[in-house]
């Protein structure tokens, strides 16, 4: 179960994490999700139905909700919200339960902010930063989502306590991996880290004050290593995170379409000929609707009408050129003619 | 040259599933250059109910050229020549796409009988009449899907009977009529043209 272990890696990072609570502050995306979450405490304050006793039970509650909100689906999320919304606070009039629904997916969250009001901002960062990490974790593509979106506030926290981290990183990769490399992972880890310890934060090291310093002792401020007995298995493996940046380089190289992204599926045999598309017929894509064949009837059809039997369109030269496989395809085509002459004489 | 890897591979898929289509594709001669396709009538018009048997001849250059295709059962149809059987269809002339299979073609043969093109006729005999008179044109197309594509209720060991008895070789009516897909009418006139 991801979310299970999710849980756990939110509660091994604990002790780990606490420095990273003070980074939060200079965090830029979690400035603008404050901004986000004061204008939803003015919605819900415009309700004129929230009651001003026990918030910390709330808060409390609220976060317990959410933790519980994780094993759960995400749709079912907003449901327990509501629920718990109303069991906690039964003095509240139903009139809130609107705004909740509004809230939506990470509603615990922002009722628990909401709660403790301007006083405490920097626990409702954590907190809604946190809710953003809960729900990019339920299911896989929003993982992802939401690594990349935290990513330049991961890098940008980790550039602002680089004094304190550097040594230690360095520390660390006394260990076989190449300096770069393992501090790129390093980092990468303790990104991670840091998303599931904020979340963290909120609920365990606030009420005990931000008196922990960071950076101080050895182990505990220092992110996962790829061998860290306690690592929870959630956090992705090296090769995945180093991909990041990899997968930014490929989506900026399919501005040039068509090459690497088909239009259809590449078929296993020729369509005109049915005849086994090789490896250079299965690169080869003449006309832009998609439509493939081999090199043999791409040449035959040029030599009689020229379209493309997909669309009927002429096809275009210089396109066909640009392709670079044409040549290839002349050649075995012309080698293929001598053949046929061969066996008619 | 003909492709006959391909024509051998259209014709095994589309034997597959001779039940959802209700085409059948079947070789006349060994070479499989000439076959006949056989085309249920459309439902809910006035070729439902009848077997529309189709002579297809390969060029040379298929699957690069269109197959030559024309109705051996005669069709009361404003795009389909009433004498010869000539079909008016695009993709059987200049919208050819050597994409297209044999089946697909006579697809698009199946779809041309219910929905008739009478701006672009074949017959402008049956297009006037369609287009003044359609109640006219409608008894007309299923008096001839009557008389023409439905099956005949003789046997087929009744019809080479009655076929030999006009004094036609044996074998020669037998393949012949197999040619044609047992239409007795067409079997006879195949016979009498040879």
């Amino acid at each position: 179960m991801v979310s299970d272990s999710i849980n756990n890696a939110q509660i091994a990072s604990a002790p780990n994490s606490r420095d990273f609570s003070k980074k939060k502050r200079t965090n830029r995306s979690a400035k603008l999700k404050q901004c986000k979450l004061d204008v939803r405490r003015e919605q819900w304050l415009s309700q004129g139905a929230v009651k001003n006793k026990g918030y910390k039970e709330d808060q409390k509650d609220a976060r317990k909700e959410r933790d519980r909100s994780l094993e759960n689906s995400r749709q079912r999320d907003g449901h327990n919200n509501d629920g718990s919304m109303h069991h906690e606070s039964d003095s509240e009039s139903p009139s809130n339960s609107p705004t909740n629904s509004l809230l939506c997916g990470d509603s615990g969250n922002n009722s628990g902010t909401n709660f403790i009001g301007s006083s405490s901002s920097s626990s409702s960062v954590s907190g809604s930063s946190s809710g953003g990490c809960c729900s990019g974790s339920i299911t896989e593509e929003e993982e992802d989502d939401g690594c990349l979106d935290d990513w330049e506030a991961v890098a940008d926290a980790l550039a602002a306590d680089d004094d304190n981290n550097k040594p230690e990183l360095e520390h660390d990769n006394s260990c076989s991996q190449s300096p770069s490399e393992s501090q790129l992972s390093v980092q990468s880890d303790a990104s991670r880290e840091l998303e599931n310890g904020l979340g963290l934060d909120s609920a365990k090291s606030m009420p005990e004050g931000v008196g922990m310093l960071p950076g101080v002792s050895g182990n505990n401020t220092r992110a996962w290593r790829p061998d860290d007995v306690f690592r929870p298995q959630t956090l992705p493996n090296l090769a995945k995170q180093r991909s990041f940046p990899a997968t930014d380089r490929h989506f900026g190289q399919r501005g040039v379409p068509w090459a690497c992204n088909n239009v259809l599926p590449v078929p296993s045999s020729c369509p005109i000929c049915y005849e086994d598309l090789d490896f250079t017929d299965s690169s080869f894509l003449p006309c832009l609707c998609g439509f493939r064949l081999c090199l043999f009837c791409h040449k035959r059809i040029l030599e009689e009408d020229g379209r493309c039997p997909g669309c009927r369109k002429p096809y275009e030269h210089d396109q066909v050129e640009s392709e670079g496989s044409v040549q290839g395809g002349s050649l075995t085509f012309r080698l293929a003619r001598s053949c046929s002459m061969i066996a008619r004489s | 040259m003909i492709d006959f890897g391909r024509v051998q591979k259209e014709l095994q898929e589309c034997s597959k599933d001779i039940e959802a289509s209700g085409i059948k594709i079947n070789p006349v001669s060994d070479n499989l250059v000439h076959l006949t396709g056989t085309i249920p009538g459309p439902i809910g018009t006035p070729y439902e109910g009848g077997t529309f048997h189709i002579d297809i001849t390969l060029p040379d250059g298929y699957p690069f050229e269109p197959p030559k295709m024309h109705f051996v059962t005669k069709v009361w149809h404003p795009n389909i020549s009433s004498q010869s059987g000539a079909i008016c269809l695009d993709i059987l002339k200049d919208q050819w796409s050597p994409a297209l299979t044999l089946k697909t073609a006579l697809l698009s043969v199946q779809a041309l009988l219910s929905a008739p093109e009478p701006d672009d006729p074949q017959d402008a005999v049956v297009a006037q009449q369609y287009l003044r008179d359609y109640q006219t044109f409608v008894g007309t197309a299923r008096y001839w899907t009557e008389t023409f594509a439905k099956a005949s209720s003789l046997g087929v060991e009744e019809k080479v009977q009655k076929l030999v008895e006009m004094g036609f070789p044996d074998s020669l009516v037998k393949s012949t009529l197999e040619a044609v897909g047992g239409d007795e009418n067409m079997a006879l006139e195949k016979l009498l043209s040879s």
